[in-house]
């Protein structure tokens, strides 16, 4: 999987989070992003340690939100990738 | 000995507005892009952002003891120490040249080198380190010069080997600008090695590698900003 591959994937986590209102448990979400479960911790860790998505606890269940930069990721993910791929990096 | 007339030689206020506007043009592409890698982490992002740190620290240290010359009157730190102030300046200035050259370089290929970029970032360290040693301690500018030069082929092989495909026009551009970025940083280096070498090209050299930097920063605040 290439690199670019990598924030592609961020992209369609944070965007299934927004699509459910900003809300969604953990097991959906691994089901919705079509990731093996190894994979899925992965991204998901690294989500979490980037502050680009965060755990709540509502009625003792888990659930997972954006946090700002998570939102602003998505707006700027378009941007993001254009500028990659205009200097090659 | 060493150069250190690079300090002293020709109009002290074009070459200080000069390294101004790259030093200015450096430090805003570092800072237009310090978003994008906050958010995404990105490994290219950051090399490319440390080039231009790189070039940034490169030019102040080329022209900050004209700039202490030319306001403040700061003449006594020459006449005091003049050789001392000369060789770290040079020392600085072909250590952080080479050093921006190496990770621009580096922001390109990285995706395939991955797993040898500590190896890789030390090789960049003392080749370096080489070039600004050389630099300062060889009497004629005929080492400093041949090194440059080999720089400047690995840096155009290396461009050369990552063209993906010289027919999409994207890449095109990308592979011109770095190829003349590069020719334009060694070109840079010679003239202040050999202070002649461009007596009557050094305006011309200034203005190009202005438009360089220029071109590079319009292209970043335009994606920078969709």
């Amino acid at each position: 999987m290439g690199k670019r591959a990598k924030l592609e994937i961020m992209k369609d986590i944070l965007e299934i989070i927004k699509k459910n209102k900003n809300s969604i448990k953990p097991t959906p979400l691994l089901r919705k992003s079509g990731l093996s479960s190894a994979s899925f911790k992965e991204y998901y860790v690294d989500l979490i340690r980037r502050n680009l998505v965060k755990e709540v606890i509502n009625k003792e269940e888990k659930f997972i939100i954006l946090t700002d930069m998570g939102f602003r990721f998505l707006e700027r993910y378009r941007s993001i990738v254009d500028f990659i791929e205009e200097f090659d990096l | 000995m060493p150069p250190i007339n690079f300090l002293l030689q020709g109009n002290a206020s074009t070459e200080l507005i000069y390294s101004f506007i790259i030093i200015i043009c450096s430090l805003m592409i570092y800072h237009a892009t310090k978003e994008m890698y906050q958010l995404s982490s990105y490994k290219g992002i950051k090399y490319f952002r440390q080039a231009f740190l790189f070039f940034a620290i490169a030019y102040f240290f080329r022209y900050s003891i004209k700039f202490l010359l030319a306001f403040f009157d700061a003449k006594g730190i020459l006449e005091t120490s003049p050789m001392f102030i000369g060789i770290i300046s040079l020392f600085f200035y072909l250590y952080f040249t080479s050093m921006a050259i190496f990770y621009l370089l580096y922001s390109i290929i990285w995706k395939n080198n991955s797993k040898n970029s500590r190896r890789l970032f030390y090789i960049f360290n003392i080749v370096a380190l080489v070039i600004a040693l050389v630099g300062i301690f060889f009497t004629g500018p005929e080492m400093p010069f041949i090194l440059n030069i080999i720089l400047l082929i690995i840096a155009f092989i290396v461009l050369l080997t990552n063209q993906k495909d010289y027919k999409k026009k994207k890449e095109r551009n990308l592979f011109i600008i770095y190829t003349l970025l590069f020719i334009f940083g060694s070109l840079n280096i010679i003239d202040i090695l050999v202070p002649d070498f461009f007596q009557f090209f050094q305006m011309a050299l200034y203005l190009a590698s202005i438009s360089i930097f220029m071109i590079i920063l319009y292209k970043v605040l335009k994606r920078v900003g969709d």
